[in-house]
């Protein structure tokens, strides 16, 4: 897979996080695709699989915990990357055991979610 | 919280009993400091989102929102137990503040007032959201800074609110714009139902009547028989670091009777294309979509120009620009008539660095009784200069005041009248050009590979670099089909070409102000521009492929591959809405009025943000300590007294156990000082030769004097602004204010090395925002050198070092008093980089020298 594009899902409710992060993560030379709602997302990933998906955990509406839980059964190879608000941080890393990649609290630099990205993606190509 | 306050059992000697109450105070006071740092903390890091850095969500600014407002309401519960209930109307203050943020969180944009309309004379910045920032910043530079500009009054977002009511036009825009953004109907479809809608649309009756009466009303204080008067926008965000500069109409020469009607077309013109494009690509929520409007007794002007207090383009010159031209100052800022072009030394005399006098043919005067015309420029004065010298020094010094005022470079809109006095328009913020991209003239080999079409014509507008296919706008052109990356060339730098600009890799233009409204929206975008070129549409064609590099004046033919990595611009970050908002909260929460103790506005009555309301309660934790320690000695557990050394630093200092030795007399000498810590910081504050350093001629004496001492003659023994170290053997907690700097130390030193630890915080500071981040800079580095570990934020500092031993803690604490007692000659003196160095390696000498004694 080392000459393909590496894809990303991003699920969050807030539009803004998908707005500052595609065009930075395409510049970068990712394929990226972004969602709002949970629902066509979880259309999305049954449709075909990403290499990478970020998700927020607590969303309105949607269950993010659902989401991730469902993307890692269908696609273990998946690497997934919670982003959430600082607050629920700790409930975040409890669901550590469902195979998460990484954490991220909001709000976070784009440095750092570019650097998290990055290991993901030495990871898959690693494996 | 505990980290603070858990020692102050050990600090304590547990003598007697009676050494409870002091000890009570005290854990208030330490709790007071805590939230106090805490907020702070919190508002630098939310204004930090700000950078561009940071991906945010709306749910972050509005658990920061409350996280601030249980901080607050906690410190007031605090001052008021530390001094017995004695600012109980901190609480409706707070509550005011909190509700206001709670509005904005929800969506509202508020505007502080009820009035239709307002007299200039009852204007300022505080009511900005009731006036917009076009009308708030005339009115103060008349009123505050004595300068003339036209008389008149502001139509307020209450009467637009108002109108909008009456007609429910919210429902309109809203199901219109709905359907453009559908793309069911075009975007000029949509700004015409919407304006027919408004002009459609009757003014409430009350509002057409005040309109009437205040310019009745000015026009009788002017003493104006026959008054005219200017109607222009002054919409919300308009004045902003955004710019809507020239996409709104404007009225002139309008008699009295017809203003109402002018004010509707002002209003309609929130609805021009451009306008709505514009809005859309920086994500406008309805709320949002606001207009005050100006109306301003006419000015015949006889000249009209734009100065810029900096060069945009190349600030590092250090140069203003003016451009000007005969008549009414409409043409000029859209672009229509050529200008002449003067630019000049921001250094007073203000020498004339460039000079170019154009052949004036039109321009702009108004019309008989109703309405501007353009007319031809008589043959004699065409080719004389439309300013003269004396004209330039004094408008360079009113650029230079209003910069100083406004505290940030300034656009300024001026206009000399018949009596040939020079008269502010508007002034406002000019952004200037953030990142200075390579230039292509420096890549000398280019000039061999690629032919050069036009060099060292026209005026960069924007910096930078563009190359793509060219797109001439024909005459009257339909700029619909412009093509996405094309390079637009265009005869005038007309504001309509904003509509476009997002789409564009750069523009050209032969003729146009680099000082004009669409500069200004095209720098907001970064899209490189060249003006005044004279031949450019007559040079190039539709569809040839050309690479421009503005700053070097030079327009290459062919696509200059070597230049494209620097073609890229930045996507703004002003777009987005929760940018908007979290600097919507802000504005109640960052700024701080409350600078001077001695201010009559200090008071709880003075705080109009979180940060004065924090500001106003650390003043009043601290001298509540002092006054009940000192001036009134009620504490029997404690010793108080003034410290009497060489430096006349106002320092009172408080002993809570050991830490100070008695003496005969009132003050307190530093050898009588026993506590550790406050040793060592004095040891350092007093370094002989440290004040040398400095090339200042003010003396440390006099220096200390002028900032420490609030008032010379003040005798009054409660006296306001000092500053205070509570000491015991081991520990010390200092707060100081020199001048606007803040400093808290918070340190315990023993033998016993886990329990050791100093707190360190900094902030504040009067120079400009690049001295003082040199100063952040230098404390950064020095601090870091010596193992504490540093948290910046805007220009404040906080480091912290924890568990060395006693002799490494006491040497950084001697660092601390360097550091404190000459920061804030840094501050002045940080003229460049390399200055961080220097102090740098001075600093490590002193400590080097200190360490072998």
């Amino acid at each position: 897979m080392s000459n393909e594009q590496t894809s990303i899902l991003i699920l969050d409710d807030e539009p803004i996080v998908s707005k500052r992060l595609k065009p930075s993560l395409e510049k970068k030379g990712y394929e990226v695709e972004t969602f709002t709602r949970g629902a066509d997302a979880l259309q999305r990933v049954r449709e075909r699989s990403f290499d990478i998906v970020v998700t927020d955990l607590k969303m309105e509406g949607v269950d993010g915990m659902q989401f991730l839980t469902e993307v890692k059964e269908k696609y273990p190879k998946t690497e997934v990357i919670v982003i959430t608000g600082f607050a629920t941080m700790a409930t975040a890393k409890e669901s550590f055991n469902k195979g998460v990649f990484d954490f991220l609290a909001k709000p976070f630099k784009l440095g750092e979610i570019a650097e998290v990205i990055a290991k993901a993606e030495a990871k898959i190509k690693n494996s | 919280m505990t980290n603070f306050l858990h020692r102050i059992g050990q600090i304590f000697q547990k003598k007697d009993q009676e050494s409870v109450p002091f000890k009570i105070l005290f854990t208030d006071f330490k709790k007071s400091l805590e939230l106090n740092n805490q907020i702070l903390d919190l508002i630098a890091a939310a204004n930090d989102k700000l950078s561009g850095d940071y991906i945010f969500d709306e749910q972050y600014i509005q658990t920061t929102c409350r996280k601030l407002a249980d901080l607050v309401r906690e410190l007031i519960v605090t001052i008021n137990h530390l001094t017995g209930q004695k600012y109980p109307d901190l609480y409706n203050i707070f509550h005011h503040i909190e509700e206001n943020i709670e509005a904005v969180l929800k969506g509202d944009i508020l505007y502080s007032i009820d009035d239709y309309t307002l007299a200039y004379t009852s204007i300022s910045r505080r009511i900005v959201d009731a006036v917009g920032g076009k009308n708030a910043h005339v009115a103060e530079i008349g009123s505050q800074l004595g300068l003339r500009i036209p008389q008149g009054f502001a139509i307020t977002t209450a009467a637009f609110s108002a109108f909008w009511q009456q007609n429910n036009l919210a429902e309109i825009v809203s199901a219109t714009t709905e359907q453009w953004q559908q793309k069911i109907i075009t975007v000029n479809d949509a700004a015409q139902k919407i304006q027919q809608a408004i002009n459609n649309s009757a003014l409430p009756a009350k509002l057409e009547r005040e309109i009437i009466e205040a310019a009745e009303e000015v026009s009788k204080e002017q003493e104006e028989t026959t008054p005219r008067f200017a109607v222009r926008s002054s919409a919300l965000g308009e004045d902003d670091v955004r710019s809507f500069a020239g996409q709104y109409h404007t009225s002139l020469n309008i008699p009295i009777k017809k203003m109402p009607e002018a004010y509707k077309e002002v209003v309609a013109s929130l609805y021009n294309p451009e306008a709505m494009e514009y809005r859309l690509l920086q994500d406008f929520r309805p709320n949002e979509i606001m207009m005050a409007v100006a109306c301003q007794l006419m000015i015949q002007a006889k000249t009209s120009g734009v100065m810029y207090s900096y060069d945009p383009v190349q600030p590092e010159t250090e140069t203003m620009i003016i451009n000007s031209a005969w008549g009414l100052g409409e043409p000029i800022v859209s672009g229509k008539i050529p200008t002449d072009h003067f630019v000049l030394d921001r250094q007073p005399p203000h020498d004339i660095h460039e000079v170019q006098i154009v052949h004036k043919i039109e321009k702009m005067v108004i019309k008989g009784d109703e309405g501007i015309i353009l007319e031809p420029v008589e043959e004699l004065h065409g080719s004389e200069s439309s300013l003269k010298e004396p004209q330039l020094q004094e408008l360079a010094e009113i650029g230079l005041q209003l910069e100083k005022y406004f505290k940030k470079p300034q656009d300024i809109e001026f206009a000399i009248d018949q009596q040939d006095n020079i008269v502010v328009l508007q002034s406002r913020q000019l952004g200037l050009q953030q990142e200075i991209t390579p230039r292509a003239c420096d890549l000398t080999e280019l000039v061999d590979k690629y032919p050069i079409l036009l060099r060292g014509k026209g005026h960069a507008a924007m910096g930078g670099i563009a190359a793509g296919p060219v797109w001439v706008l024909e005459n009257d052109g339909d700029l619909s089909d412009f093509p996405m990356g094309a390079i637009l060339v265009a005869r005038h730098a007309s504001p309509q070409l904003a509509r476009v600009i997002h789409k564009a890799g750069g523009i050209i233009t032969d003729i146009g102000s680099t000082t004009g409204h669409l500069a200004t929206v095209l720098r907001e975008f970064r899209i490189p521009a060249l003006f005044n070129t004279e031949k450019a549409t007559s040079l190039l064609k539709s569809g040839q492929e050309i690479t421009i590099d503005t700053e070097c004046l030079t327009i290459y033919e062919g696509i200059v591959k070597e230049l494209n990595y620097y073609s890229f611009h930045e996507e703004a970050i002003e777009e987005m809405y929760e940018y908007r908002l979290l600097r919507r909260v802000l504005k109640r929460i960052e700024p701080l009025n409350l600078l001077d103790p001695k201010d009559e506005n200090f008071s709880p009555q003075g705080c109009q943000s979180y940060h004065d309301l924090t500001r106003f309660i650390h003043e009043k934790a601290v001298e509540t300590i002092i006054n009940l320690n000192f001036y009134h000695a009620h504490n029997r557990d404690t010793q108080a007294g003034q410290l009497v050394w060489d430096y006349p630093l106002d320092l009172i200092l408080i002993d809570v156990g050991g830490g100070i030795e008695t003496g005969p007399e009132k003050g307190i000498k530093p050898e009588q000082i026993r506590s550790v810590p406050m040793q060592a910081l004095l040891r350092g504050m007093s370094y002989p030769g440290i004040w040398d350093m400095s090339p200042s001629k003010v003396d440390f004496s006099s220096f200390m004097s002028s900032l420490t001492r609030t008032s010379a003659t003040n005798n009054n023994p409660e006296e306001i602004g000092r500053n205070l170290a509570v000491v015991s053997a081991e520990y010390t907690n200092i707060n100081f204010r020199l001048g606007y700097h803040f400093t808290v130390i918070d340190t315990y030193i023993s033998d016993s090395m886990l329990d050791n630890h100093i707190y360190f915080r900094f902030s504040g500071g009067v120079t400009d925002t690049t001295r003082r981040s040199r100063r952040v800079r230098l404390l950064d580095e020095i601090l870091s050198y010596y193992d504490f570990l540093c948290e910046i934020h805007g220009d404040t500092v906080v480091a912290r070092l924890k568990r060395m031993n006693k002799r490494s803690m006491l040497q950084r604490l001697f660092l601390l008093g360097l550091l404190v007692g000459f920061t804030r000659q840094l501050d002045v003196k940080m003229i460049n980089d390399s200055k961080i160095t220097i102090f740098f390696e001075q600093i490590k000498n002193i400590m080097e020298e200190n360490n072998e004694q």
